[in-house]
């Protein structure tokens, strides 16, 4: 039984249609990269998975279980179930790093604050934040923001982890730690839901990669025929364009 | 100079003036949280109402804050009785001055509510905040950081304005300076009097709101300007 299944789900921002007919199942364990265009549907993909997005037709099961985005109830399993990080980190601005990561798994999730407090210095050791846990957000770098969002999402215990272009906003020496993270976490068969632009990445790390352009899926493909031999001629055009930059 | 400062006679009227400066604070505390009320109302009509509402709160803002205020109140002290509505000095200024500060408290807050960042409560949701916890826990205490000093400015520039309601013949701190100085004509001893007392309160005022701005909101304000 797929972990993630979801079936021709249409999704709108007011009148644009950002998600046509989606197609997707994930299993445990497995790793999908979303690659594509900007303004593809990829972050609105992974917005839809935990609610930010309510679909306007079509079904998302989540271990089997039909998912009632109107119900509040099914929203909140949904949401202690995946965990995202958000491109523009979207930490909560007054509060520390250590608050950021301790809030939700404190007050939301109701569990104990003195064990959530050394998992979240763990994950942020992890990470390497362990000397700015009393800063605010805008005291730190984009690249350290980032790892911050990262360790507040792990420390949900989520089953399945989405990343929204994470690294877009680092610089290279950032890029190869926060990755080194999230190979780590993939080692230990953590489900993720992965848009990206680092193509080499992708390639190394993905069950799976899917191409999207113009809200639609055009290739789900395993990561080493979609980069030397995509069937679609639009996925042959975004590869080649991108592996020509790089 | 001919003058001499004589001190003795004003400061025999200490007393009175202090009793003055109580009504002063009472008048700008009122009218200042009755118009944070009014004013909230009138920011989340403006901020989430539909067109028609949204514009009957435009004019009114833009008649309070384009019109002197002295103005108002003089429509409200001398205007309404010609309706029949017969309003006391006291209850006039302190209605004319609510009006006012609701139109300026309206903006201000209308700042905080547009401030409010939606990436933040879209992190909030998907870590399960219900609505009353994304309120407790993400808006109120941004939108207080960023009130705060908005707020206190206000909060003092209303504190001076209720000299005004001397001319309306409210005892007030201006109001018994007033008095004093048509009993005793010694001007400048009793307006100095009066100015520190102001600046005293004023002191006071900025120093106690910088302390809690800073301690329970963490918003920026520096305690010494």
């Amino acid at each position: 039984m797929p972990q993630i299944e979801i079936k021709s789900i249409n999704a709108f921002y007011e009148k644009l249609h950002v998600l046509k007919n989606i197609k997707l199942s994930v299993s445990k364990g497995e790793i999908v990269s979303l690659i594509g265009p900007s303004g593809s549907g990829k972050s609105s993909l992974l917005k839809m998975l935990v609610g930010l997005l309510i679909p306007k037709s079509g079904k998302m099961y989540l271990n089997g279980n039909l998912v009632n985005f109107k119900n509040q109830s099914d929203l909140r399993t949904v949401r202690e179930q995946i965990a995202i990080v958000f491109q523009q980190y979207n930490l909560f601005q007054n509060m520390n790093v250590l608050k950021n990561v301790c809030i939700a798994p404190t007050k939301i999730q109701k569990r104990n604050p003195k064990e959530v407090n050394e998992q979240a210095i763990t994950l942020l050791e992890k990470v390497g934040l362990k000397d700015k846990l009393k800063s605010y957000p805008d005291e730190l770098s984009g690249g350290q923001q980032q790892r911050v969002a990262i360790a507040r999402a792990l420390c949900l215990n989520p089953q399945i982890l989405l990343l929204d272009e994470i690294t877009s906003a680092l610089d290279p020496e950032l890029v190869k730690e926060v990755l080194d993270s999230i190979r780590l976490l993939a080692s230990e068969g953590m489900t993720m839901l992965i848009v990206s632009h680092e193509m080499s990445f992708v390639k190394e790390v993905s069950s799976r990669v899917v191409f999207m352009d113009e809200g639609s899926i055009i290739e789900i493909n395993n990561p080493k025929n979609i980069f030397e031999k995509p069937k679609e001629k639009r996925t042959l055009d975004f590869v080649s364009k991108i592996l020509k930059e790089k | 100079m001919g003058y001499t400062l004589v001190y003795t006679q004003v400061l025999e009227f200490l007393p009175y003036l202090i009793k003055g400066a109580w009504i002063s604070l009472q008048i700008a505390i009122l009218a200042f949280f009755g118009g944070m009320f009014f004013g909230l109302i009138l920011a989340t009509i403006r901020t989430f109402g539909n067109n028609i509402s949204n514009k009957i709160v435009i004019c009114y803002v833009t008649f309070f804050t384009n019109t002197p205020q002295l103005v108002q109140i003089y429509f409200l002290f001398f205007a309404l009785p010609e309706f029949g509505i017969l309003l006391s000095p006291y209850i006039a200024v302190l209605l004319g001055m609510t009006l006012n500060a609701a139109a300026y408290l309206c903006e201000i807050q209308r700042a905080g509510f547009l401030s409010i960042r939606q990436n933040e409560l879209d992190a909030a949701k998907t870590l399960n905040f219900s609505l009353v916890q994304q309120v407790k826990y993400v808006i109120l205490p941004h939108i207080m950081r960023v009130l705060f000093p908005p707020l206190s400015n206000h909060y003092i520039i209303m504190t001076l304005g209720t000299s005004m309601a001397a001319i309306f013949g409210v005892e007030e701190l201006t109001g018994r300076a007033f008095n004093i100085n048509s009993e005793t004509f010694r001007s400048v001893e009793i307006f100095s009097i009066t100015a520190l007392i102001y600046i005293v309160i004023t002191f006071i005022a900025t120093f106690l709101l910088a302390v809690i701005g800073r301690y329970f909101f963490k918003a920026k304000i520096r305690i010494i300007q």
